[in-house]
């Protein structure tokens, strides 16, 4: 897929797999396109050329019978996004409710689970991110580590296909990374689906099946993360590895 | 010329007022409940992809910011009935109420649109990642949280309408100040009645100001930080006392 703000390239013609249950890093240079790509997977933004398939559909976009693309209604895109969780660098929760009520806000009004499920989910899911103490407390009042763990929690009530992660550490004090960490890597031993930018090296070559270089709205490279950290073919991804490494 | 005490303290306790008060009053709120609507379709508006949508309320903002409200409201009694051949001659109340409301809807849409706009743009993201439509996203997320920065300038307007409904006496709404002006020049005592009128129009707005800070404890405008301990009638008056206090 192709995008561009205005007439500035960003994504230049980018083709990529997941597997379900697979778990990929993307690496790159600030500006290199990654949260572009990101948001156009759930269709935050607009694409210019190509399809994206999420759990075999395409989101954001119908084919009709010419083989024209024709964006899709506001209603039809959301009920897609609903399957895709994304968790932001700024955590970005509801700033007026509480732990719970951030959790509980779309099963409830999206997916129209009845309250009193929705409550018994939403408190599994913070306990399940090690939270449970916390629920009935506003946003402004956690730490920026506990922050993430309630917004993973968030885009988990949706019981979404697939996880996006833009910089979920990016944000957090050295020692609130960690627990954060912690809670991604036990979702993808759960078999979780997920695409995680992030700058944290340790975590991709741990927890990650497959790390994807992206700079200058290219592929770059694309690698386990065992090869791609030893023997890096490409001039650029050893460059980037030499800054961040 | 001395004041008449006695007069002046007969006045004050008198029914003259009552009937008049409430004109006002309600005449204040309804005006105010149009204005908060019309802001509201015309922040919407204003902030909508839809060029033409933006263009009416750009135009709206500025016929009714650009010219007097006491020419406006001159034309919805007077100026309506004229043209329309009387088919449409509106009530001199209904007449009012649809002037202030239709001026102070411009003035609302400024205040609406500031509140929606201070709103954190990652809010919207995140409900919209989480599958939440346009509207709902509005309604759950973006409006509620607009509402805390929405409810003083609010109060304001609020408290400028109670004021500027004086004007109605031009078309003889029988508002408070109309009836000072019936009394007034009957007898010529224009200090004792205006002072009359003003502690009307001085209680009014001390009830309007003490539920809005009421409304603003309990939208949480003044949060954790203020502890929310007791606070006195003075501190309730003037918010900013209040926030001094509790440091
Ligand atoms: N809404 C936008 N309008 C115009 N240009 C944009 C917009 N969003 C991003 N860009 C540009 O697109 C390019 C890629 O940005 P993007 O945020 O995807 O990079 P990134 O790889 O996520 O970088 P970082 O590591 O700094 O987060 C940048 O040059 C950026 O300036
Ligand atoms: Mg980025």
């Amino acid at each position: 897929m192709h995008k561009r703000f205005g007439s500035l390239e960003v994504l230049k013609g980018i083709t990529m797999d997941v597997a379900a249950g697979e778990v990929v890093c993307l690496l790159g240079p600030s500006g290199g396109g990654k949260t572009t790509l990101l948001r156009c997977i759930n269709h935050l933004e607009t694409i210019d050329a190509g399809t994206i398939r999420v759990d075999g559909e395409m989101v954001g976009y119908r084919l009709l019978p010419g083989g024209r693309l024709r964006e899709e209604s506001d209603r039809v895109v959301s009920a897609r996004r609903a399957r895709i969780g994304m968790v932001f660098q700024r955590f970005n929760l509801f700033a007026h409710l509480t732990a719970l009520e951030n959790v509980c806000e779309a099963p409830v009004h999206v997916r129209r689970v009845p309250r009193a499920a929705a409550r018994e989910l939403g408190m599994a899911l913070l306990a399940r991110v090690g939270l449970a103490d916390k629920a009935h407390v506003h946003p402004h009042h956690l730490s920026g580590g506990q922050q993430q763990r309630v917004a993973i929690a968030r885009a988990l009530a949706m019981d979404p296909k697939l996880m996006l992660f833009d910089e979920p550490t990016s944000a957090l004090d050295p020692e609130l990374v960690g627990e954060v960490l912690e809670t991604m890597r036990g979702l993808a031993e759960g078999g979780m689906t997920m695409i995680v930018v992030t700058h944290e090296m340790g975590f991709a070559r741990e927890a990650a099946d497959r790390v994807v270089m992206l700079d200058g709205g290219v592929i770059v490279e694309e690698a386990p993360p065992a090869e791609f950290f030893a023997a890096p073919r490409h001039e650029r991804t050893r460059s980037f590895l030499g800054k961040v490494l | 010329m001395t004041f008449d005490f006695p007069y002046f303290w007969h006045l004050l306790f008198s029914t003259a007022f009552l009937a008049p008060a409430w004109t006002t009053f309600w005449v204040t709120v309804a005006a105010m409940a149009i204005g908060l609507a019309l802001g509201l379709f015309g922040a919407l508006g204003a902030m909508s992809r839809h060029s033409s949508l933006r263009w009416i309320v750009a135009g709206y903002l500025w016929l009714v910011r650009g010219t007097p409200v006491l020419v406006q409201i001159v034309f919805w009694y007077d100026a309506v009935a004229e043209l329309t051949n009387n088919i449409i001659n509106l009530p001199a109340l209904i007449a009012g109420v649809v002037a202030l409301g239709i001026n102070e809807g411009a003035y609302m849409t400024e205040i609406v649109r500031a509140g929606l706009l201070s709103v954190d743009p990652g809010q919207r993201e995140a409900a919209r990642s989480l599958g939440m439509t346009n509207a709902l996203t509005m309604r759950r997320i973006v409006i509620p949280q607009a509402v805390r920065i929405i409810i003083p300038p609010t109060g304001n307007q609020f408290i400028g309408m109670l004021k500027t409904t004086s004007l109605l006496f031009t078309i003889a709404v029988p508002e408070i100040f109309a009836q000072g002006t019936n009394i007034y020049t009957v007898n010529f005592r224009y200090f004792e009645v205006l002072c009359v009128v003003s502690i009307w129009y001085l209680a009014l707005t001390t009830v309007l100001t003490l539920a809005q800070r009421r409304l603003e404890r309990r939208v949480g405008l003044e949060r954790a930080r203020l502890g929310g301990a007791g606070q006195g009638l003075l501190s309730r008056l003037f918010g900013a006392g209040a926030a001094r206090e509790a440091r």
